[in-house]
């Protein structure tokens, strides 16, 4: 079993090719995958924080209003 | 908005409507992706049985050949999308053109790669020339292009409008390029390497391949929905739709 | 020159042309840049491979002419820099007569400025890397043509940058995939040219595309500029 998982693997002695081009389609696409799930959660964070921001101001001053920007 | 779109299409065009549509219909998608590329990736790795030309050598079409497609795909998406944003304004448009260009860079990317790792094997060199290879490089500095320009403007949309203009001129671009450089091959070299011959695929071959290409695609589905979902929020940022998200993402 | 319907179209059209003359006149410093750089980069070809003739020989019209563009490409960037500054651009936009045909006389304007020049010197490029002179008039030819069609395409993409702050790397980015085709025919010709083959197809080629470009390359422009600086 482990030989035919062997042969498999050597891939007829072309590994050095055929395995170094599914990596590397593998790890672009995984790279595409991710950025913008880090984007969108960047993104929220900044956007919490901001809206923390706009309300402690919004206390401090008195105002009630939720004025948007 | 003229008549004749339907209303639904209308609806779907709002920036929440969208949000939500692909939120749901995202992860069908990255699954269905997953088992069709590992049932391929089985089929082509595993079942099919080594070339008697190639050895195993040839078991990089099985992902050479669906990026390449896909590159030209996204690149026809692109231009499509582009197009309906420059002539109706659409905003989702917009988001689109823009969201897929990466995407597009990735696929094309690969394609040089896993091409040039192919080629080393069959023709003994990494790089060639040709007709096919060249217009894939050129594509790939379209998209660079695209995005580059899309990111040297402070604001998205009109850097979006922008962009999409270069596509456009893009899409009359590449057949062009290709045409050239068929005419340069044949002026400058006797006979150029045959890319793909004649030779008709086996069934045992053909199924995987075709199954990639549909995981490939239903991957780029995917892919687009996250991105685009990420751009809409940071375009509409100031809006309530977008400040609800936040608030309950951190309830969560 | 003058059209009866619509009087003052070609009169509006010369103003352009001699304004962007003048100014670039005045400003005859900036061009003779783009022609002191072909000059250094031609000169460190047979620096960088070696004094052989036939080797230089071999080289000399592809060198040149991937010279004279890159000279080009580093006075694109200028095409609408200062106008759109001053602000004169605007005025353009605004002006009755038609965009496309004031941004033409424009391109017109530039290609007279900064490719002529170039053109002028080709002959002296040529000779510093021994081109045989039977091939310098093709090469005069190819240049004639290639160079309009650049300054036509390069148009196009210095209006989209319009809007933006840096542009040069940006703008030799978007080039490269639009001249490929261009360098190609030109140095197909040449190449043929320098064998003794008949030349005539690329260069007709290369006619064809210009024809082309004469007519589309302005319109794209103009839509190109009211999308960039449309705000």
């Amino acid at each position: 079993m482990s030989g035919s998982l062997q042969s498999f693997f050597a891939m007829g002695g072309y590994a050095a090719y055929v395995w170094p081009a599914y990596g590397v389609f593998f790890t672009v696409l995984l790279i595409d995958w991710l950025a913008p799930q880090f984007r969108r959660r960047r993104l929220l964070r900044d956007l919490r924080g901001r809206m923390a921001r706009q309300n402690a101001r919004n206390e401090r001053t008195g105002r009630k209003s939720t004025a948007s920007t | 908005m003229a008549n004749w779109i339907p209303l639904w299409l209308h609806k779907l065009s709002s920036p929440p409507v969208f949000y939500r549509f692909a939120g749901t219909l995202r992860p069908w998608a990255i699954a269905l992706a997953l088992v069709l590329g590992i049932v391929a990736m089985y089929g082509g790795l595993v079942l099919a049985p080594p070339d008697y030309q190639q050895g195993n050598d040839y078991r990089i079409i099985f992902i050479h050949v669906p990026s390449a497609w896909m590159s030209l795909f996204i690149y026809a998406v692109m231009g499509i999308a582009a197009f309906i944003a420059l002539v109706w304004r659409i905003k989702l448009a917009e988001v689109v053109a823009m969201a897929s260009a990466p995407i597009g860079a990735a696929f094309t990317f690969i394609t040089l790669v896993t091409g040039s790792l192919w080629g080393a094997r069959m023709w003994g060199t990494w790089w060639t020339w040709d007709a096919r290879l060249t217009s894939e490089l050129v594509l790939l500095f379209l998209y660079l292009g695209v995005i580059a320009l899309y990111h040297s403007f402070e604001d998205r949309r009109q850097g979006a409008r922008t962009a999409g203009f270069l596509a456009l001129i893009g899409v009359v671009n590449v057949p062009i390029v290709h045409f050239s450089v068929n005419w340069w091959n044949t002026l400058h070299q006797g006979s150029t390497i045959r890319l793909l011959g004649p030779s008709t695929i086996a069934s045992s071959m053909l199924w995987p391949l075709l199954t990639m290409m549909a995981a490939t695609k239903f991957y780029y589905f995917a892919s687009l929905f996250g991105r685009v979902r990420a751009d809409l929020l940071a375009l509409e940022s100031g809006k309530d739709w977008v400040r609800q998200i936040a608030e309950n993402e951190v309830r969560r | 020159m003058t059209d009866t319907r619509r009087p003052g179209l070609g009169h509006a059209c010369m103003a352009v042309l001699r304004r962007d003359l003048t100014l670039a006149w005045r400003q005859r410093g900036d061009m003779v840049l783009p022609v002191l750089y072909a000059l250094i980069v031609t000169s460190l070809f047979p620096f960088a491979l070696g004094p052989e003739e036939a080797l230089l020989r071999r080289i000399a019209a592809g060198a040149v002419l991937v010279t004279v563009l890159l000279a080009m490409l580093l006075a694109l960037d200028a095409m609408f820099r200062s106008d759109i500054e001053d602000g004169s651009l605007e005025q353009l936009m605004l002006a009755p007569q038609p965009l496309a045909l004031m941004l033409g006389m424009k391109i017109l304007a530039h290609w007279l400025a900064t490719a002529v020049p170039l053109i002028v010197i080709a002959p002296l490029l040529a000779g510093m890397l021994h081109l045989p002179p039977p091939v310098i008039p093709v090469l005069l030819l190819a240049l004639l043509l290639a160079t309009p069609l650049l300054s036509l395409l390069g148009g196009v993409l210095v209006a989209l940058t319009a809007g933006t702050r840096r542009s040069g790397m940006l703008l030799a980015l978007m080039l490269l995939p639009l001249c490929v085709p261009v360098v190609i025919f030109a140095a197909g010709a040449l190449a043929a040219a320098q064998e003794g083959l008949p030349w005539i197809a690329p260069i007709a080629w290369l006619g064809a595309a210009l024809v082309l470009a004469v007519v589309l390359a302005p319109l794209a422009c103009a839509a190109a500029l009211r999308i960039a600086l449309d705000s």
